[in-house]
């Protein structure tokens, strides 16, 4: 098992429940090829520096995961397949320094996903004051 | 002698900031190491540590490869930056 990062680039005219179904396929896959996904971060859409197949924005997803190296080339071969995502990138993390890095950006997303829940439920308490008023 | 002591002496800002990895999706980081053009400005330029050097170096072809940054800028795309604003 080798610790990786996982950058995709999906098409910025998908809707909302589109892009949660291919990003789902995607977790899907990874895990059948026996990976472990430990975070991910969705960067949101973009403007990208330059046209990609006529598209002037993109929607960034990065995932953080552990996988048996066999299982690289499998999801790359299928995101290539698939027409949404028009950009991927694969980093491996080998050296202390870098997993360490790795081990990191885990922990910040897991923090900050932690942290929106939080705010939300305030957002709740604050709406019923007001209608209560 | 002392003409050459004119200028500042360079160092590694990325020494400095303790970096421990050059994140590609960072262009925040790479931009230090950038030209106005966007082309990977040398050593001697910029006073980079050879090891923070070549992890810069490796971090800018991915973001290129991304779209986080752009390969080059040309006369094309300076005109097309001023309506940045507009479009968004």
């Amino acid at each position: 098992m080798r610790h990786y990062e996982l950058l995709v680039v999906v098409k910025p005219t998908l809707t909302v429940e589109e892009l949660q179904a291919k990003l789902g396929f995607l977790k899907e896959i990874l895990e059948k090829n026996g990976a472990v996904i430990a975070a991910t971060l969705d960067m949101g859409t973009r403007k990208l520096a330059y046209q990609i197949d006529k598209f002037e924005r993109g929607t960034y997803v990065v995932f953080y995961f552990t996988a048996p190296t066999a299982a690289i080339a499998e999801v790359e071969r299928l995101i290539r397949i698939t027409e949404e995502f028009i950009r991927f990138m694969t980093v491996k993390f080998e050296n202390q320094k870098e997993l360490r890095f790795w081990n990191k950006q885990v922990e910040k997303i897991t923090k900050k996903s932690d942290a929106p829940a939080v705010v939300e439920t305030k957002e709740i308490v604050e709406d019923t004051v007001t209608t209560e008023a | 002698m002392a003409e050459k002591r004119k200028f500042a002496r360079k160092y590694c800002k990325y020494c400095e900031a303790k970096i421990e990895y050059v994140d590609y999706k960072d262009a925040k980081i790479l931009r230090h190491s950038l030209s106005e053009r966007y082309k990977i400005m040398p050593r001697r330029l910029t006073g980079n540590c050879k090891r923070h050097q070549e992890m810069v170096e490796l971090a800018i072809k991915r973001a290129r490869a991304t779209a986080v940054i752009p390969y080059i800028i040309d006369t094309k795309k300076v005109v097309a930056v001023p309506f940045e604003q507009l479009q968004q």
